[in-house]
């Protein structure tokens, strides 16, 4: 694919500022539960800044779902019929390759064929995603484990990779080329060694990421595992100290659970739709009173058979990307990593179990 | 570009009628063509107050309006429940499968039927009875708590009983003085003897309670999972496989039912509840 080089970030943005609403990793403060992982949040780029912006080693601790499928927004409205508005274009910087994964999760709910949601379909097409490397993985991260990796091949229109000297920049869209070609009094050619350089910080991290995560190696295809161990009682033992914040939910990228309530404003009434999350008691329940999910060990163990077995039954991938978000936000002591690594050795344990009652 | 899916169509209360003690059948006329397949289901809009989600009571045949049944069992239906004629309401849909009538084609239909459950099985009757030549036989047993929450009375204890092909039985919890049928819970009116099970289906409707223990009944009858068609309630609220709410394991019940077989959720656990 094509590639260019640019020494200072600033110039490039500062371009893409200039054609549209630009969103780029700000660092934050530490969470509650300090893991150690940098946290960056996004926020307007500002072109008047003199310094230069922060290159983020990680993805943001925000999912970029907000940028898709906002946390609320107006659906529909009485009496008159109501459409999407036409919205302006906007970029963001510093999304990694678990976030254009997850957008490829989010495409294949919003954007199927038969039910389009339209407003997911208005940003979507709107959206310039400029990606970024990954250097110095986070304590949660573990991409590596779910099919992932430090840096993007695919998904993004343009893809930043931080080297000695400056950043090469790679086209992955026409729209990306397009911006490139307008702009091409902004780049150079790429220096010698630069792609050298470049695939040798992504051999690194990519060892590091697995140097991190060497514990984590499953008994059996993550689906196998999840329907040979349903009647385990590892999901009720980790839910006991799940405080039902639902910020697991809210964090993940892929999560898009969501309800629809109408309100009553001055002069229309609106239909809203709004994150919800499938860990509060009441999600499930209908108005006669049943619920199916009213233990919380229940709701914990739909939640990981939606992402690692129902999803992949009706998608044919995994709905985890192994950010470790909800392992960064989570308020009691479930480590997402943790009970699937359990599964594995109940599977492994049963395995023995049944080869000695087979003998 | 699509249509909001979101978007509800306008439609109007044009007639309420007293069903039972707790049960009213809606008259809705909707401003805009609006089609539905026996079983499917609308998510109807009070504005401003909520949605929810139902199966139309009346035959898809009558394109020009359609009855929906409704309990007064939580916020949104007790609202409903107030509404006067003349109302403004919203309806999104149809939504999802419902029951597949030419697959039942030249078989004897087995209707096993509880309270507000004889809703969706109204709409189910008054489509089969149309073209009642088709199928073998249209086997009925319905059950109430008492005979005042029967619903559709005057067609249910009148004419419906006395068509060609079609055997009706009913039953109650609790039988008050002019009750001369059965007394007890829908299941003991069951008998294997009902229909040729080789060549018949199932379809049961009815309190959660009601639709396990009468589907329990039924294989122990010898029925195929196959052949029970389940019509499953749960909290549809996109009615587009999206939102989450209604999940049983892979399935959502908005898109892929609300009609199921027992055979593709029997390996599912609290599906009941």
């Amino acid at each position: 694919m094509e590639t260019v080089f640019i020494s200072t970030l600033k110039p490039f943005l500062d371009a893409v500022a200039e054609q549209m609403d630009l969103y780029v990793p700000k660092k934050a403060n530490q969470g509650p539960r300090n893991t150690g992982t940098q946290h960056y949040v996004f926020s307007r780029y500002d072109p008047s800044a003199s310094t230069e912006i922060e290159f983020n080693n990680i993805r943001a601790c925000t999912p970029v779902k907000e940028f898709l499928f906002p946390l609320r927004e107006l659906a529909a409205v009485f009496p008159e019929s109501f459409e999407p508005e036409d919205i302006k274009p906007f970029a963001v910087f510093g999304l990694k390759d678990c976030d254009l994964r997850s957008i490829e999760i989010l495409d294949k709910v919003f954007l199927e064929d038969e039910f389009r949601d339209p407003f997911y379909v208005t940003r979507r097409e709107k959206m310039f995603i400029i990606s970024s490397d990954c250097f110095e993985p986070g304590e949660s991260c573990f991409c590596n484990a779910m099919d992932g990796q430090p840096y993007a091949e695919s998904g993004f229109d343009l893809n930043v990779s931080q080297v000695k000297d400056g950043f090469i920049i790679e086209v992955g869209s026409q729209k990306g080329k397009n911006f490139i070609d307008k702009n091409a009094q902004l780049f150079t050619d790429i220096p010698e060694d630069a792609l050298a350089d470049r695939d040798k910080i992504r051999t690194e991290t990519k060892k590091q990421l697995e140097q991190n995560n060497a514990e984590l190696k499953f008994a059996a295809p993550i689906r196998d595992m999840m329907s040979e161990t349903q009647d385990t009682d590892i999901y009720d033992e980790e839910a006991k100290t799940c405080v039902e914040c639902q910020a697991c939910t809210r964090v993940c990228p892929t999560c898009h659970c969501f309800y629809l309530y109408d309100t009553k404003q001055k002069d229309y009434f609106g239909k809203m739709k709004m994150w919800d999350s499938c860990m509060r008691m009441s999600y499930a329940q209908v108005a006669g009173g049943a619920n199916p999910r009213k233990v919380l060990g229940d709701r914990l163990k739909h939640r990981l058979m939606h992402k690692f077995a129902y999803f992949v039954d009706r998608y044919g991938v995994n709905m985890c990307v192994g950010c470790g978000r909800c392992v960064d936000a989570e308020a009691g002591a479930i480590d997402i990593r943790k009970v699937l690594k359990k599964l594995s050795e109940e599977l492994k344990g049963k395995g023995t179990k049944e080869a000695k009652v087979a003998k | 570009m699509n249509r909001n899916l979101y978007q509800p169509i306008n439609g109007r209360i044009t007639d309420i009628i007293d069903e039972s003690p707790t049960i009213k059948t809606f008259v809705i006329v909707p401003e805009e063509k609006f089609k539905f397949e026996t079983g499917q289901f609308v998510e109807l809009t009070l504005p401003g107050e909520g949605e929810a989600p139902f199966t139309p009571s009346s035959s898809p045949a009558d394109t020009e309006k359609m009855d929906i049944t409704i309990m007064k069992a939580g916020r949104m239906t007790g609202l409903l429940h107030e509404c006067k004629k003349g109302q403004k309401v919203g309806i999104r849909g149809p939504y999802g499968n419902g029951y597949t009538v030419n697959d039942f084609v030249g078989k004897e239909v087995y209707i096993v039927g509880g309270g507000v459950g004889l809703a969706p099985i109204r709409s189910l009757f008054l489509t089969l009875i149309d073209r009642v030549k088709d199928f073998k036989s249209v086997v009925c047993r319905f059950g109430a708590k008492t005979p005042d929450d029967f619903i559709y009375k005057n067609t249910l204890f009148g004419h419906w009983q006395k068509i060609d092909g079609v055997d009706i039985k009913l039953t109650v919890d609790e039988a008050n003085g002019q009750w001369k049928d059965n007394v007890g819970v829908v299941t003991t009116i069951l008998q294997p003897t009902d229909v040729d099970i080789k060549n018949a289906v199932a379809v049961v409707c009815g309190p959660p309670i009601m639709m396990k223990f009468a589907t329990m009944k039924l294989l122990e009858f010898g029925f195929a999972p196959k052949d029970i068609y389940l019509s499953m309630e749960k909290n549809m609220s996109c009615g587009v496989g999206k939102c989450g709410h209604c999940m049983i394991g892979k399935f959502y019940v908005c898109k892929d039912g609300p009609v199921f077989n027992y055979e593709q959720l029997k390996d599912y656990p609290n599906i009941w509840d």
